[in-house]
């Protein structure tokens, strides 16, 4: 075990950019995952990053039909793959916004409709294009082992962004999550920190899911922030313990993947519920204990 | 001596989606005054409280303010309790900070000014502090609403807006929050307006009266209220 682990850290490891990538993913997708949780918003981490998928797919039918624009190379490609996806996300964030105003209807039912045309158009758009969807197949099951040092550098700078913004502006984020109202009277810009917080979480979501699938995307947004919850003290314990389940998560999930020669996503979210698990066992343990000193 | 007064709006109408749930309201809040903001469940005091903070828009009209700049003067609200999620995981001294959240300029924020001792003071103030460290969730209703007021009064108001206050609370508890009010106002010389739709357990603490019933309301001083129409007649009813 230690051999290996040894081995996957040393830096002209073969897979270092993956490892790099998934445990970045780890840190970063809890720090704006929180506000998901916090905001009650699970359901949104689900549809999302399948909207984002559908983009990526959306980029694939127009390569089919000839269309490219951006397109020619591989990296021109993928560029053009990351662009559909964050339009994708952000059209459908402003849509369910929108909505969410006007108030009408259920939210979990307009979500279900998002999250239904988004799989479905997934698989359609690329269905003519036998590249498109090996590429789809192998990024709905989360595989990140391919990630190009070109495509980790560009991952790396916009989630270095994301999770800056996300720690810098938490009071911010906390304040228009929490009592909007509130907000409004001491004059704050809510709208405009709103758009900050959803841009932050489309862009988490669009690169996310272009470098690991909508599975580990969404499994990292939700599950590591709902771990650490029963711990927190505050937004900042909370987005800290979080991004360090996280990451923990991606690097345990990384080495059983290597070791044991697993699909690298679902082996990182099943370590992600497994910390989970424990932190809830934990907790209830630390609770029993309390109660007995008390 | 003259009265300031601190808002007024004339013939105005209040409501959402454009529907007017109150019409044709004129009215004047003085500077230092303790508006009850008084009616049945329904009857628009919310939307009245909502509006005038700014958190909607008016239907017909707006409300002018009589500050120097004409600008709303500072609020310190205190929403209704049950409006806050207890899945966030916040202290009382993290909930109280917030009420500072009106300063947190980058320049400040780069210079970190220390807002401790204000929120400290404010807790103090609503006899909360022992209770800074404890998760916001875990308390009772009533120490909630005092830890609310903490919040509003970091935000250094000039006017405390608190939307049912006295919501599923015990009747012991109602009380001391009523005193600390009063001893609150006297103390930092605030403007409090107060949304609740029990009239006879507040109505000696208000200097003045904003009865919403069947689409109207009318304001006054609480004495002559007491004695007006339609407000009268539920006051004696409920008396």
């Amino acid at each position: 075990m230690i051999e290996t682990i040894t081995e996957i850290l040393k830096p002209d490891f073969l897979l270092h950019n993956a490892l790099c990538a998934s445990v970045l993913m780890g840190v970063v997708c809890p720090l704006v995952g929180a506000y998901f949780v916090l905001r009650r918003l699970v359901f949104w981490g689900v549809a999302l990053p399948q909207i984002a998928a559908s983009g990526i797919s959306f980029a694939f039918l127009l390569q089919g039909l000839g269309f490219t624009l951006l397109a020619g190379s591989e990296a021109q490609e993928r560029h053009l793959a990351i662009i559909a996806s964050a339009l994708f996300t952000f059209a459908a964030i402003a849509m369910l916004l929108f909505m969410e105003r006007k108030g009408k209807g259920a939210a979990e039912g307009r979500i279900g409709v998002f999250y239904a045309l988004a799989w479905a158009t997934s698989i359609l758009f690329v269905s003519t294009n036998a590249t498109g969807e090996t590429e789809m197949t192998s990024l709905l099951r989360g595989e990140i082992i391919a990630i190009s040092p070109h495509d980790f550098h560009i991952m790396l700078m916009f989630f270095a962004l994301a999770g800056l913004a996300a720690l810098v502006f938490q009071k911010e984020f906390l304040l228009v999550s929490f009592d909007r109202d509130m907000a409004v009277t001491l004059g704050r810009k809510v709208l405009a920190w709103e758009v900050l917080l959803y841009l932050l979480i489309g862009t988490a979501i669009s690169l996310g899911v272009m470098t690991a699938g909508p599975l580990v995307t969404f499994g990292l947004l939700v599950v590591p922030p709902m771990a650490a919850l029963p711990w927190a003290g505050g937004i900042m314990s909370l987005s800290l313990v979080a991004a360090a389940l996280g990451g923990l998560s991606a690097f345990v999930g990384f080495y059983f993947s290597y070791a044991k020669d697993m699909p690298l996503g679902p082996v990182i979210i099943c370590a992600a519920c497994a910390a989970l698990i424990i932190s809830a066992g934990a907790r209830k343990a630390y609770m029993l204990l309390a109660r007995i000193k008390a | 001596m003259d009265t300031k007064i601190l808002a007024s709006c004339k013939n105005a109408s209040f409501g959402y989606d454009k529907k007017a749930v109150l019409s044709g309201v004129n009215l004047e809040i003085e500077a230092g005054s303790f508006v009850g903001i008084l009616g049945h469940n329904g009857s628009g005091k919310t939307t009245f409280l909502r509006t005038f903070l700014g958190l909607i828009p008016a239907v017909r009209g707006k409300f002018a303010f009589g500050t120097a700049d004409g600008r709303p003067p500072r609020f310190g609200y205190v929403p209704q309790k049950e409006r806050l999620d207890p899945i966030y995981p916040l202290s009382v001294y993290n909930v109280a900070k917030m009420g500072t959240c009106r300063k947190f300029g980058i320049f400040e924020r780069l210079r970190g000014i220390n807002r401790r001792p204000l929120v400290e003071r404010c807790l103090e103030d609503c006899g909360v502090l022992h209770l800074a460290h404890r998760p916001y969730s875990d308390l009772s209703g009533g120490q909630k609403q005092r830890v609310l007021i903490a919040r509003a009064l970091a935000a250094e108001p000039d006017l405390l807006a608190l939307d049912e206050p006295l919501a599923g609370i015990d009747i012991t508890t109602q009380k001391s929050i009523l005193e600390l009010l009063k001893s609150l106002k006297k103390r930092r010389h605030l403007t409090i307006m107060l949304v609740s739709h029990r009239v006879q357990a507040e109505k000696d603490l208000f200097s003045h009266i904003l009865w919403c019933d069947e689409g109207a309301a009318v304001m006054g001083k609480s004495d002559d209220m007491l004695s007006f129409g339609r407000a009268g007649e539920v006051f004696r009813e409920e008396l």
